[in-house]
């Protein structure tokens, strides 16, 4: 019975998984997703081998699970959603989930099923279409296709090890937030070990990695037992009661809405989001994934270049033009703190919430920024493109986060599961980055490049204004509700 | 003067029809009853009233402003929704506050301190909503429906949760607000309580009105009840 149960409760997890995306992209958005992720990797892998003839096969290995490891930490943070769903942070949303509050059934099990519902849904939807679109390329780089699904297999596990590891420390954390620290500062050591120190090797923490030196089963077996161990240390970890704390606070909305005045008629909702931020615990998180993702750029850099074998002369500009795209997963994770149902019934619309989020997230992420550019100014002894650096910084910054939630609204991280609005943010935001990036590599060969990063990073200030002016025609009538059926 | 003038609404979710060619007249100073079984439309009529959703097609004018102008209605009237979903990380006070800032009123500490007294949240007020109790957080919304004191209140099930001593005060209260010639529109499943309040009323059934009019002049010296089981079950069309 007990097995039976864990399916049917799969079975349906997975059918309200995507009918919360349907009710929310549509079935054209949702259906398309997949498609889009086949076509964007079937051609990037046929331009690949041409673009970069001079990388090691041991290296592009290294650069895509890395990229699946980080994919999977990105999504597996998810051990917390058992304290959100059991001190009522989902508003009026009513999910499977939910069931061990009334129903006799245990939250571990929920969890279980839930983990292995993602990771099927992340199979189907990123992995399958995403090795599909290599194989469209691999008869052209001489590859087999049977290397080709082997490639899916190591990458999947990487996302695998990745999503456990994230899994098990957010369960770690609701547990003990020191416990969780602890944790998270060693894994960051084992990162260190491998990269500046060479001490161990990548395979460490990425065991399928290893199954391209030797070509044997091991690293795969090891993977996927890692993984199947993470996600089972997740699951025990899980707390079955959370207690719910009468949490008190002395201060008041009023006294941060004087202190952000300065705003003007922003300053209220902008008080209420960063009083968001600060209680519910996403301070830290917040600004310490924006860090990490600025120094995951600098990290993979270094593998490229390492593996090349060549000093490609990333400088300083070149780097701050990557803040823009890495503060949209920072403003996604702000949109997700807090349900704003009861906006609904006040004088307010989305648009202005939007745009107190907005103004939270350039607040925290301006100081990091402003580190991370002077930072590499010093370590690359490039003081003198600094100012540089952080005008791109700034323009991008603005100009993709505008973008995004312009398209996305205050649900950024489903929207981006509709194959429309992706596609309109990739046509939005490549080319000018590109240009951007193009012009900062040849500065040092020909200095008027520089002429040309400042025209685009003025011309993405100005493209701004019209953006985030807009996003009161496009949000203001929307309604605050996650799935509005009107019922 | 009517404060609500609904006129042949229709709304549809897809393939559900939930609202068909709804008209609703509700005057100046009423206390406005809205009836139905589950399903019925009553809260998407609510919602639609409200500016909350759009209808596909006919008109809606609340409290003078059409509802397609929400932002406008909202601040004109004060509505309690079906649920009671406070902030999560804002305490009691801290939600009133964010009210009154939101509704640009003036005297917000005062104000405040009415309606915490009124729902004696004094020892509660510093609680973040998100670990109050269901009654507790009943009573945030309500008082952040009331707070700014509008000539028009719509309320979707504004008993639910409350004990008797609060169902009793809330109900005193809005007995005051009609009798100031306020207006009062009220969905509910508690007929005996709506029976006692309600000078009009109006059953909604399968997503049409199929009895409105005056308590009085409808029951026929019978009570609420049989009203509402008459329309429903005898599908008459008024």
């Amino acid at each position: 019975m007990g097995q039976s149960l864990s399916l049917r409760l799969f079975k349906s997890m997975m059918k309200e998984e995507w009918r919360l995306h349907q009710s929310l992209v549509g079935p054209l958005g949702s259906g398309l997703f997949p498609a889009m992720i086949f076509v964007f990797t079937a051609f990037l892998a046929v331009v690949t081998p041409l673009l970069l003839s001079r990388m090691p096969t041991a290296t592009i290995l290294l650069m895509l699970h890395a990229a699946s490891l980080a994919y999977g930490l990105f999504v597996g943070n998810f051990g917390s959603i058992g304290e959100h769903v059991m001190t009522r942070r989902l508003g009026q949303v009513s999910m499977i989930m939910q069931m061990p509050q009334t129903y006799p059934v245990s939250f571990r099990r929920m969890m279980a099923v839930f983990y292995a519902k993602d990771a099927v849904f992340y199979l189907l939807y990123s992995y399958i279409p995403l090795t599909l679109g290599i194989a469209v390329a691999a008869p052209m780089a001489g590859a087999s296709f049977t290397g080709v699904a082997m490639l899916g297999v190591t990458t999947l596990l990487a996302f695998m090890v990745g999503m456990g590891l994230s899994f098990t420390l957010s369960a770690v954390s609701v547990r003990s937030r020191p416990a969780g620290l602890a944790l998270y500062v060693a894994l960051a050591g084992v990162v260190a070990m491998i990269h500046p120190l060479g001490m161990i090797g990548p395979e460490c923490l990425m065991p399928s990695l290893g199954y391209w030196a030797s070509r044997d089963l091991q690293g795969i077996a090891a993977a996927a037992a890692a993984s199947l161990l993470l996600a089972s240390l997740g699951v025990a970890l899980m707390k079955e009661k959370y207690e719910i704390r009468q949490s008190r606070y002395g201060d008041s909305l009023l006294s941060v809405d004087q202190l952000l005045g300065f705003m003007g008629g922003l300053s209220t909702l902008a008080a209420k989001e960063w009083i968001e931020v600060r209680r519910s615990g996403a301070l830290g998180p917040v600004v310490f994934s924006f860090s990490g993702h600025l120094l995951a750029v600098y990290l993979m850099s270094w593998v490229f270049e390492s593996g090349v074998g060549v000093n490609l002369g990333f400088n300083v500009v070149f780097y701050s033009g990557f803040v823009g795209f890495m503060g949209v997963m920072t403003y996604s994770f702000i949109t997700n703190l807090e349900h704003n149902e009861y906006l609904n019934v006040q004088p307010v619309s989305v648009d202005q919430v939007v745009k107190g989020k907005l103004a939270v997230y350039f607040a925290l992420t301006a100081g990091v920024t402003a580190l991370y550019v002077v930072g590499l100014g010093v370590m690359k002894h490039q003081m003198g493109l600094v100012p540089l650096g952080l005008l791109l910084a700034a323009a991008t910054s603005v100009y993709v986060v505008g973008v995004t939630s312009y398209l996305t609204g205050l649900w950024t991280n489903t929207m981006f599961f509709d194959a429309g609005i992706i596609l309109r943010f990739c046509a939005a935001v490549v080319p000018p980055l590109i240009v951007a990036e193009i012009a900062a590599l040849i500065i040092p060969m020909r200095p008027a490049a520089t002429y040309a990063v400042v025209a685009v990073s003025i011309i993405l200030l100005l493209v701004s204004v019209p953006i985030l002016r807009g996003l009161e025609r496009k949000w203001a009538e929307a309604s605050f509700s996650f799935v509005n059926t009107g019922q | 003067m009517p404060v609500i003038e609904a006129s042949d609404v229709s709304k549809s979710f897809g393939a559900t029809t939930v609202l068909q060619g709804v008209s609703l007249n509700v005057e100046e100073g009423e206390f406005f009853g809205l009836f139905g079984p589950n399903g019925a439309g009553k809260t998407t009529l609510l919602r639609v009233l409200t500016g909350q959703l759009m209808q596909d097609t006919g008109t809606v004018f609340t409290a003078g402003v059409p509802n397609t102008e929400p932002i406008r209605l909202k601040q004109r009237v004060g509505i309690v929704p079906e649920a009671e979903t406070p902030p999560t990380f804002l305490t009691a006070q801290e939600t009133l506050e964010l009210t009154c800032m939101i509704r640009g009123l003036d005297g917000v500490q005062s104000r405040i301190e009415r309606w915490v007294r009124f729902f004696d949240l004094e020892e509660k007020r510093d609680i973040l909503c998100r670990d109050l109790s269901k009654g507790e957080r009943q009573k945030v919304m309500l008082a952040a429906a009331f707070i700014h004191e509008p000539k028009l209140l719509l309320l979707d099930e504004p008993f639910i949760n409350l004990d008797p001593i609060y169902q009793r005060r809330v109900r005193e209260y809005l007995q005051g607000v009609a009798s100031e010639g306020r207006t009062v529109f009220m969905c509910t499943h508690i007929l005996e309580i709506a029976e006692r309040l309600c000078d009009t009323i109006a059953v909604i059934h399968q997503g049409c009105i199929v009895e409105q009019g005056r308590l009085a002049d409808i029951s026929r010296g019978g009570d609420l009840e049989e009203v509402f089981l008459r329309a429903v079950e005898g599908g008459a069309v008024a």
